[in-house]
Parts: structure tokens; C-alpha cells; sequence
């Protein structure tokens, strides 16, 4: 194979490089660069107005780009897009069907558009959603979960490298939102395929993403690793914030403040809850103390700061966009 | 050219898989075996032949003005409707370039106009043979051409025009609508010279056969076909150069 005319497609999938969208004078996009690896779930994270769909838009090149391009597998959006739109399978904001045609008229629909798609591949997708009682009926039948499903089989029929999703959870109830959550991992599993996905729920990204890519008026603030994979692992020196639940709170308080190594936070008497900073290694020191002092312990919980402290941190708190 | 082909198909299952899509045919057997027996009735000698009728009711005169609003509702909304369901998004990341999908859709159209009058004339000429036989006179079937032909193009023209502005607007309704309006207010002439150059008085070329008076002083069937076709480049052009640099927002 003759990859990559580009320096960055080391095993990029989808690369983004200065993406800029300008509506007269406006720069709703504002020079975006970064990449997708091979079978990572990324998260395109920002508030309200931060140009998310119009970034997703563009990848699929729904809407033009004013400046800068989009490399799927080393090929242009610009100036090879059926090469390098048959990478990508889409869900632009809800999935829409011709709600009078079934299921299975409907991903015919589809195969007809890209001849490689075999039945078999339809009937595999099928059972991938698990959608197959569902497919002889038709689609305005169906409940918004099961339209997400036939979402999902329509994006993934052609076999894409990389799928990309605008506000998926949009309009769902939780449990609809974490059979997304489920099914989209399964996908990233079980086809390999890269996932890009937009949201504003931060929650959401914190437990579908390795990595989220936060944006603000267009702009990129900054990208980031999360969740229990990519976190750094617990390093003896660091820092942790450790919350105690005890009995006898002001004793534990006491001992807990007479430590040199700990240093207490916050404390919430109703709760009987110490918010205590100090380092990993010392935390069964800590305890063994609290413990010689006849203090009951009823629970120790690390606190990590989430998602949603940084994000607000990073896009400028509480401003309304 | 076979995913030409397999576009086509996939367009033309999705104006056939509404309920709806039986109307037209309907309207059109149920006017035409009606009508045959109203002249039948009351018209006396009026029809000599199933040719004489299936020629009366295809032409712009008679029912092929109706039938080319049929072809207009039915086909306005082919793009709009993908707009306005939301699967335009999807219709346009399959790797089928926009002016290729749009061909299709346009095809489908002519296709749907095309089947109307087929069916217009096998049902005008069904009818017209169970009520008034199916001697031949002479000079029948080229009275039968001239008038299925002009009104088949006369439709063409409108249903280009309401495809036009299915694109512009994104509208079924405002689609329909210009275009029903172009249909009613096109049978109304002003007779001033530089209408002539207007689409309206041009459209009916039937006008021209059996040494008719054109319109307006100084048309020509040639002219008016000169005019069709400048119309019809302008129509298509603004619909394709608009949906293939369109941001679909």
C-alpha cells in the first residue's frame, strides 16, 4: 500500500487539518486539527453554538469547508470525496427513513447506492442491532430507539472505517441513551471501526470516549484523554482526593487534621463527610490512624475531578452561548 | 450507468411505495371511462371512434392539462420531501455525486410524466373502444401523436418547472404551488409582442397543428420549441448549479 500523501497519517483514520468554515464574516469553524486512531472513540465535546455540527457536516461533506481539508484514510473530503466518503458511515443528528417504506425497503435503499453491500451483509448488520422481528415492518412503526438501531445498520452497511455521529443520544430517555452508549461500544469492538461523536452531555462522552476533543466558538481548547483506560495510572506521590465517610466525625476530624501528611478540604457535618487531600501511599497510614482512634469507617471514595469540572473550566464556566 | 440505473429504481420506489401513488391512475381511468360514457349519452355523433376520443381527451385541450397538474403534485416534491423528512443528509454521504442523484430524481420525474400519459392514452383508448368502436379513420394517429405528443411536453415543461422550484425552495407546497399558478395563469395570452418570448404562449406547440392561429402574431412552431428549450436549460441549470453548492445545514 502507497499511504498517505500526508506527514500526519501515521494510523490516523480521519484526519482533520485547519478545518475552517466561514459564514460571511463569521468564522463558525476556526482552523480545527485533529486526528481519529484506528478503533478509538472520540468525543467532539462543546457547548451549544461551538460548531459541532457544522464540524461533523463538513467531515462528511454535507457543507463546504472555506479553508483547510479532511483526510479519511489519507484521502481528500475536498477533492477525492467518493474516495474518501466510503469510509465513513453517518448519523447526522436523528436518523431520518421514509417512514412509509419498511426497515429492510429502507436499508435497500442503501445497498443500492453502494453496490458492494451484499445481503448478507444487510442480514448481519441486522442482527449486529438487533433488528431482525423488526425489519418486514414499517419504519414510522417504529419506536426512536429501534430508529436509532436502523441508524446504526444503515451507517455501518458499507463497512466504514470510521463513524461519525452528530448529537446521537439526542432526544432519548436514559435507558435509550445507554443502549447507545452499549451498542456503539460493541460496534467499536466488534467491527474495529473509529468512532467520532459530538455531544454537549459531558457524562455521556466521560463513559462512551478514550478521548474527547473539546471546541469552543469554533476554536479548539484543548484535547483530552479520559476515563479508566487512558487515565494516568495511580502514581504512589501523586496527589488524590479522598472523601471519608465515618462515625464520630469530629474525633475522625481531629485525627484526620492532626496528620502532617493530609490536609482536609471540605468538611459536610450533616453527610459525616471529610474531603481530605493527600498522597496515594499515605491513604492506609490514614486509615490505620482513623482506626486506632476507634473512628468508624463506613466509606472511603477517590474522588476524581470530572469531566464536567474541566470542561466548565476549559470553556469559561457558566457563560451561556 | 447501472448505478445510473439503480438510483433510478431507488427513486422511483420511493414516490411508488406511498399509499398515494395510485391516485393519479386512478383519476385519469375513473375520468376517461366516465366521460366516454357521458358522450356516449348525451353527445351523439360528436366521437366517431376510440382514436378521435383518446386524441380529444389527451390533448392540452381536453384532459391533458389536468393530467399534467397530476404530474406537477406528484413529482414537486421529490427533492423538498428530502429535505423536509431530513434524509437529504443521508441521500448525499453515499458516495453518489449531488448532480447524479439529482438526475435521477429528475429522470424519475419524466419517467412518472411519461407513465401518466401512457396510461392516459390506454385507458382513453380502452374506454373510447368499448363505447364508440375502433374504426380508423384517416389521418387518426397522426391526430393521436400531435396531441399526446404536445401535451406530454407541455407537462414536461411545467414539471421541470416545479422540480426547479422543489430545489430552490426546499418546499413541496411552495413547489406545487408556483407551479399549479404557472399551469392556470399559462392559458391566459397578453397580446403584446414581447410576451412572445414568455414561457406561457409557447407551451402549447398542439396550437401550431392543422394550420392553426398561434398566440401572439409572429410565433412559429419552431420558434416555440427555440423558446421550450432555453427555458428548459435554465430550469435545469438553476436546479443542479444550486443542489450541488448547497450546505446542507
Amino acid at each position: 500500500m502507497t499511504q498517505s500523501q500526508n506527514i500526519h497519517g501515521d494510523a490516523a483514520v480521519l484526519s482533520l487539518r485547519g478545518v475552517s468554515k466561514k459564514i460571511g464574516s463569521k468564522k463558525i469553524v476556526d482552523q480545527l486539527t485533529f486526528d481519529v486512531h484506528e478503533g478509538e472513540i472520540v468525543g467532539l465535546l462543546g457547548p451549544n453554538g461551538a460548531g459541532k455540527t457544522t464540524t461533523i457536516r463538513m467531515i462528511a461533506g454535507l457543507i463546504r469547508m472555506t479553508e483547510g481539508d479532511v483526510f479519511v484514510r489519507g484521502s481528500s473530503i475536498r477533492n477525492e470525496w467518493k474516495k474518501a466518503i466510503r469510509h465513513i458511515g453517518a448519523i447526522i443528528e436523528n436518523p431520518e427513513f421514509y417512514p412509509y417504506m419498511t426497515g429492510y425497503d429502507n436499508l435497500k435503499q442503501v445497498q443500492r447506492m453502494n453496490e458492494w453491500i451484499s445481503n448478507e451483509r444487510i442480514d448481519e448488520v441486522v442482527r449486529l442491532v438487533g433488528l431482525e422481528h423488526a425489519m418486514k415492518k414499517k419504519v414510522k412503526a417504529y419506536s426512536l430507539g429501534m430508529r436509532q438501531r436502523l441508524g446504526i445498520a444503515q451507517a455501518l452497511l458499507h463497512e466504514p472505517s470510521v463513524l461519525i455521529l452528530d448529537e446521537p443520544t439526542n432526544g432519548l430517555d436514559p435507558a435509550g441513551i445507554r443502549e447507545m452508549r452499549d451498542y456503539l461500544k460493541t460496534i467499536a469492538r466488534e467491527e474495529g471501526i473509529s468512532i467520532l461523536v459530538s455531544s454537549h452531555l459531558l457524562l455521556e462522552m466521560e463513559q462512551l470516549c478514550s478521548r474527547v476533543v473539546v471546541i469552543q466558538d469554533g476554536k479548539l481548547v484543548t484535547v483530552r484523554t479520559v476515563g479508566e483506560s487512558g487515565g494516568s495510572a495511580p502514581e504512589e506521590k501523586n496527589f488524590v482526593r479522598v472523601m471519608f465517610r465515618v462515625g464520630r466525625f469530629e474525633e475522625a476530624k481531629q485525627v484526620l487534621g492532626s496528620q502532617g501528611q493530609a490536609e482536609i478540604l471540605q468538611v459536610a457535618e450533616e453527610q459525616s463527610e471529610l474531603l481530605v487531600a493527600l498522597r496515594y501511599k499515605d491513604i492506609p497510614d490514614m486509615v490505620t490512624a482513623l482506626g486506632a482512634a476507634q473512628v468508624p469507617i463506613y466509606q472511603i471514595t477517590e474522588l476524581k475531578q470530572s469531566l464536567e469540572d474541566e470542561f466548565l473550566k476549559w470553556t469559561g464556566g457558566n457563560r451561556i452561548a | 450507468m447501472l448505478s445510473f440505473n439503480r438510483l433510478v429504481i431507488n427513486e422511483w420506489l420511493k414516490m411508488s411505495k406511498k399509499r398515494s401513488f395510485f391516485i393519479p391512475y386512478a383519476i385519469i381511468a375513473v375520468a376517461l371511462a366516465g366521460l366516454a360514457w357521458a358522450f356516449k349519452r348525451w353527445g351523439g355523433d360528436m366521437i366517431g371512434s376510440a382514436f378521435e376520443y383518446t386524441a380529444m381527451m389527451a390533448s392540452t385541450s381536453g384532459f391533458g392539462q389536468f393530467a399534467a397538474m397530476l404530474a406537477v403534485i406528484f413529482t414537486a416534491g421529490l427533492v423538498a420531501s428530502e429535505h423536509n423528512l431530513g434524509t437529504i443528509k443521508f441521500l448525499l454521504i453515499r458516495g453518489q455525486s449531488r448532480g447524479k442523484v439529482l438526475a435521477s430524481k429528475y429522470a424519475t420525474a419524466l419517467l412518472f410524466t411519461l407513465s401518466l400519459f401512457v396510461w392516459l392514452m390506454a385507458v382513453g383508448f380502452a374506454s373510447g373502444a368499448a363505447f364508440f368502436g375502433t374504426e380508423a379513420a384517416a389521418g387518426v394517429w397522426r391526430d393521436l401523436w400531435i396531441a399526446g405528443g404536445s401535451a406530454l411536453v407541455y407537462s414536461i415543461v411545467y414539471v421541470t418547472l416545479g422540480f426547479m422550484m422543489g430545489v430552490l425552495t426546499r418546499s413541496t407546497g411552495a413547489a406545487m404551488g408556483v407551479s399549479m399558478a404557472a399551469v392556470v395563469l399559462g392559458s391566459l395570452t397578453i397580446p403584446k409582442s414581447f410576451y412572445k418570448y414568455v414561457l406561457f404562449p409557447n407551451v402549447d406547440l398542439s396550437v401550431y397543428s392543422h394550420g392553426g392561429q398561434p398566440p401572439i402574431e409572429g410565433m412559429t412552431l419552431p420558434f416555440s420549441i427555440a423558446v421550450l428549450a432555453v427555458y428548459m436549460v435554465l430550469f435545469l441549470g438553476a436546479s443542479f448549479v444550486t443542489f450541488k453548492r448547497r450546505d446542507i445545514a
